[in-house]
């Protein structure tokens, strides 16, 4: 956690980020309000044999995602964010398992919790489940069962604790589990930025379609914007 | 067939069987009923909680044969903290006990750390869903009601330390989701007996307030004689 500054400010206000509106709304863009939600960059999504490769989908998209999503990341530590990372995964006994979720799943081919080559599917523990660009210590993972990365889950309790009001989102995918914790965030109050070019899905129709409803009524959600331009505004504080 | 319990017999919805009924056992951990564990180090009086194991194991048992779904809590923080209230932190350290900080059974209510286990006499089996709770309510930033209604489960029986905190808080959570609550009063404690007693009171009032109250003798009692042994592995208790 990046200390309060001597100013009483908590660190230099940087900003604002171009996209649907000046982001944040209010300006209010410092490293120690502001935290970056990894999304989905696990092995299920991402890679040969997984998950999402197994249920017959075209991982290329979203494994072209960890380069630039990465080199993102470790810039938006040195500026001080605050990094969470969400995966999905179930637990071993599939107790939290809907039956819709799970007959879904088998209907894909690749049914939630039998074995494939990275081990059973979108299990907790499983190979598949490990995330493509670690976790530093101090970076919580949140085990996401649901779309939403808030069903369930302490998402909600860790951000408040730490007074993070802006989250920016950023991974996979685009039309899942970006696009509903995206959703719940901003019915909580929080002001979302989602990095279009650092979020994907497995199609990238599906992908742009996402990104063109999140400009409805100019940001219903929040703003998109794009990576470069959030990396800007933190390296140039007003 | 209900479970004769005060101030109803419970479940409202009639005979309460697996399909509908399950038993939460609240954080019936090493570090509140045990020696060296954070309930110990802040002083409190943990052979009351300890007490408890006894008739739980037994109902834990008698449920497990019967085949209803069992949860377990257990209260402990990330071991980076960053789940921990700035006030809770204060409070555990004004204590005497500063949650995160090292005791005899290792980092006091820190997820992983030997005081956070569940005590051997009520080890959870592989299928006994466990919950970790940064909160007093289990059904805060916890998957609890997510795998409660994926079951189909209307029906919680209580167990577990303690009856004034974890044990009442959980129970408020579950009433104000529709669940009906029943607390086995002589499976759950309090450090202070007056504390007990004043909760067995909130429970009972306004015709069951937070839901019913009897004993692990009179649940027993009620739950159908098992036809078969329950599939699977041997139960190990």
């Amino acid at each position: 956690m990046t200390p309060a500054d001597p100013s009483g400010t908590g660190g230099p206000q940087a900003g604002p980020v171009p996209g649907l509106y000046p982001w944040p709304f209010d300006g209010d863009l410092r490293p120690d309000n502001t935290a970056l939600l990894v999304i989905g960059m696990q092995r299920d999504y991402l890679c040969a044999g997984g998950w999402l490769d197994c249920a017959g989908h075209d991982i290329a998209p979203l494994a072209a995602l960890s380069a630039p999503l990465g080199s993102t990341l470790s810039a938006l530590r040195r500026a001080g964010l605050a990094v969470l990372h969400l995966r999905e995964g179930h637990r071993p006994d599939l107790n939290d398992l809907p039956e819709t979720k799970r007959w879904r799943s088998a209907r894909m081919g690749a049914e939630i919790g039998h074995p494939g080559p990275l081990g059973r599917h979108l299990v907790r523990g499983a190979p598949g489940t490990d995330l493509v660009l670690p976790a530093l210590p101090g970076e919580d993972i949140i085990e996401v069962t649901g779309r939403s990365g808030f069903y369930g889950t302490d998402l909600d309790a860790l951000l408040r604790l730490r007074g993070l009001r802006n989250l920016v989102l950023a991974g996979a995918l685009t039309d899942g589990m970006v696009q509903a914790t995206l959703r719940e965030a901003n019915d909580r109050g929080y002001e979302c930025l989602v990095l279009e070019d650092l979020c994907a899905s497995t199609s990238p129709a599906q992908h742009a379609e996402q990104i063109r409803m999140f400009a409805l009524a100019g940001g219903l959600w929040g703003s998109v914007g794009r990576s470069a331009d959030l990396l800007a505004a933190l390296e140039d504080p007003r | 067939m209900t479970v004769p319990a005060r101030p109803y017999d419970w479940p409202l919805s009639g005979t309460p069987g697996p399909a509908d009924t399950a038993l939460i056992l609240i954080d019936m951990q090493i570090d509140f009923c045990g020696e060296g564990g954070f309930a110990h180090q802040a002083g409190s009086d943990f052979a009351l909680l300890q007490a408890t194991i006894a008739p739980t194991r037994r109902v834990l048992r008698a449920f497990r044969a019967a085949g209803h779904f069992i949860l377990h809590t257990r209260e402990g923080h990330r071991p980076d903290l960053s789940d921990l209230n700035d006030n809770k932190r204060w409070r555990s350290a004004r204590a005497g006990a500063e949650i995160g900080s090292p005791g005899p059974c290792g980092r006091m209510l820190t997820r992983g750390e030997p005081g956070w286990q569940i005590v051997p006499e009520l080890v959870p089996l592989p299928t006994e869903p466990v919950i970790d709770k940064p909160g007093k309510g289990a059904f805060h930033a916890t998957d609890l009601d997510h795998l409660l209604r994926r079951r189909g489960i209307r029906n919680l029986v209580f167990a577990g330390v303690t009856s004034d905190c974890c044990v009442h808080t959980t129970m408020s959570e579950a009433c104000d989701r529709g669940y009906d609550c029943l607390l086995l009063e002589d499976c759950t404690a309090s450090v202070l007996t007056a504390h007990h007693a004043t909760i067995l009171n909130l429970t009972l009032r306004d015709h069951g307030l937070f839901g019913a109250v009897t004993t692990s003798t009179a649940v027993l009692e009620a739950l159908p004689a098992p036809t078969n042994a329950p599939s699977g592995a041997p139960d190990p208790l």
